[in-house]
């Protein structure tokens, strides 16, 4: 699904991602574990290439996806981005209505029908197990929404475009277990359709919601296996050590 | 030990003292201000103030101040045409596209020393700039002029008030397809809406109560017209004016004028107030 090869990447001079190759299985959830500063994000933020909006940011290497070099100059972010969606640390609600909120990627692609966007936004928040909750208050404003529930409307304002991919950047740590006990049910239940690459700092989360699971450390891809083989049998002495919580 | 306690303790009495008299004394002064103000305004207030011109000393008791008004409320609105877009805009160039560049925080502090320079010299610049060549005071002047004293407050607002939007909301908008700049309008200024307009009104308020900068360049006349080719009265001029002649009548008009301007600029400072309150981020 998305090929990561030979990848490096620099901020201004500092590497912050040496030579990283793996390849990310369509339809699995793939964890991305690491100590903090390890580059798990800094590889994450690659896939949608939201680096860009930096200067003096470089990558080197390919990241092939739908069979396109996706760090290619002639690459259109925008239509990228809306392939590949990302759901941040904390909640980012829009200043709008619920409705709104769900709504404004369609607008993006110029979806205006009012029919067509009631249609889509239900089906996207349902997908996101949030619409019996604000089925009844689309017109109030996001930021009404309980943390939880903001995670969730973000989710589905993600899946309203329908995008192939999903990046998670560590969105549960800023939530309740509850909370977070629900986003990692609906993450497994989405892989049915999308993609997931999620990076996360819960070890347990890692080993319970993902398919596959990649350990970095400074910049390196140290081991990329079954979630299975990483947590029972890992081969890398640091994977083991990191796992098991000697270090990290 | 209880010696060093007493000392303290009559230190303390005494910052407090100290400090509690020149607040005091600031409150007293603000105070005795808007008193006469309203005393006398409320006094020399008659509908004839809005509704009259200007007459000579003696006739009509002075007539009234309409052509002010009316010079006033054009002259203002005309800058605020002219300043508002290009604050909001550099601003948001200053926040958004120049963030990181080292040209915003030189013109952020170019900003800073417009918004301090004395309304005196913008008005003796716009004088040399537009009336001299053209020969003559015009409302066109005394509108550049005060679009001069609002473009730096409604910049250096409109950056600041755009920082405060937590960053993560522009990648995540960028995150769904979208472009900066539909970002910037869909996003960031609806975030900062209140903010945005606090830093418009009070740049307004500021503006409408100049005296300096319509000195030189729009004057003062008796009509109104509302071409801003000839040279266009405005309240605070009039009050200038009127409070230095030696005319009774003058003087009750120049009064009942400080009353209302002050009254109007206490509206768009409570307004702005209520804008900020309804800050959301």
């Amino acid at each position: 699904m998305i090929e990561v090869e030979d990848l490096c990447f620099y901020y201004n001079s500092k590497n912050a991602l040496k030579n990283v190759t793996l390849s990310v299985k369509e339809n699995c959830l793939t964890a991305l574990i690491g100590p903090s500063g390890c580059g798990k994000t800094t590889l994450l933020r690659c896939f949608n290439r939201m680096h860009d909006l930096y200067p003096n940011n470089r990558y080197e290497g390919r990241i092939v996806f739908e069979g396109r070099d996706i760090l290619d100059k002639s690459i259109d972010v925008i239509t990228l981005r809306s392939s590949v969606g990302m759901v941040f640390q904390k909640p980012t609600p829009f200043p709008m209505s619920v409705f709104d909120n769900v709504a404004y990627g369609l607008r993006l692609k110029k979806i205006n029908n009012h029919n067509v966007l009631k249609e889509k936004v239900e089906r996207a928040l349902t997908r996101a197990a949030l619409w019996e909750e604000v089925k009844d208050r689309l017109k109030e404003s996001a930021l009404g929404l309980s943390g939880g529930q903001q995670q969730r409307l973000v989710i589905a304002r993600t899946l309203a475009v329908e995008p192939k991919v999903i990046l998670f950047d560590e969105s549960t740590s800023a939530l309740d277990p509850i909370s977070t006990q629900k986003i990692e049910q609906l993450m497994v239940e989405l892989k049915n359709d999308v993609t997931i690459v999620a990076v996360t700092h819960n070890l347990q989360q890692a080993a319970r919601v993902s398919d596959y699971t990649a350990l970095m450390y400074l910049g390196s891809l140290i081991e990329y296996d079954e979630t299975a083989n990483i947590f029972s049998k890992p081969k890398h002495k640091l994977t083991e050590e990191y796992v098991t919580g000697r270090f990290g | 030990m209880t010696k060093n306690v007493r000392k303290r303790r009559i230190k303390n009495l005494l910052a407090l003292s100290l400090c509690s008299l020149c607040a005091l004394f600031g409150l007293t002064i603000l105070g005795w201000i808007l008193f006469d103000v309203a005393v006398e305004g409320w006094k020399a207030l008659s509908p004839k103030l809005f509704l009259k011109d200007p007459a000579p000393p003696g006739v009509m008791g002075g007539g009234g101040l309409k052509s002010a008004f009316l010079g006033q409320g054009l002259m203002t609105l005309t800058a605020a045409v002219m300043g508002i877009p290009i604050g909001i805009l550099g601003g948001t160039f200053l926040a958004e596209y120049g963030r990181n560049l080292k040209v915003s925080a030189i013109v952020a502090n170019l900003s800073d020393l417009a918004a301090s320079t004395p309304s005196i010299v913008i008005g003796a610049f716009v004088h040399a700039l537009l009336v001299a060549p053209f020969g003559g005071f015009s409302g066109w002047a005394g509108s550049v002029a005060l679009a001069i004293i609002i473009i730096p407050l409604v910049l250096r607002t409109t950056d600041e008030t755009l920082r405060l939007v937590p960053w993560n909301l522009r990648e995540a908008a960028l995150s769904l397809g979208a472009s900066y700049h539909q970002v910037i309008w869909s996003i960031i200024y609806r975030s900062s809406l209140s903010g945005l307009l606090t830093g418009v009104v009070l740049a307004l308020a500021r503006a409408a109560g100049e005296t300096a900068p319509l000195l030189f360049t729009s004057f003062n006349n008796n009509s109104f017209n509302w071409s801003l080719s000839s040279p266009t009265a405005s309240l605070t001029v009039s009050i200038y004016q009127y409070a230095a002649s030696p005319y009774e009548s003058w003087i009750k008009l120049a009064w009942a004028a400080a009353l209302v301007v002050t009254v109007l600029n206490l509206g768009l400072n409570l307004t702005a107030r209520l804008f900020l309150k309804s800050r959301k981020y």
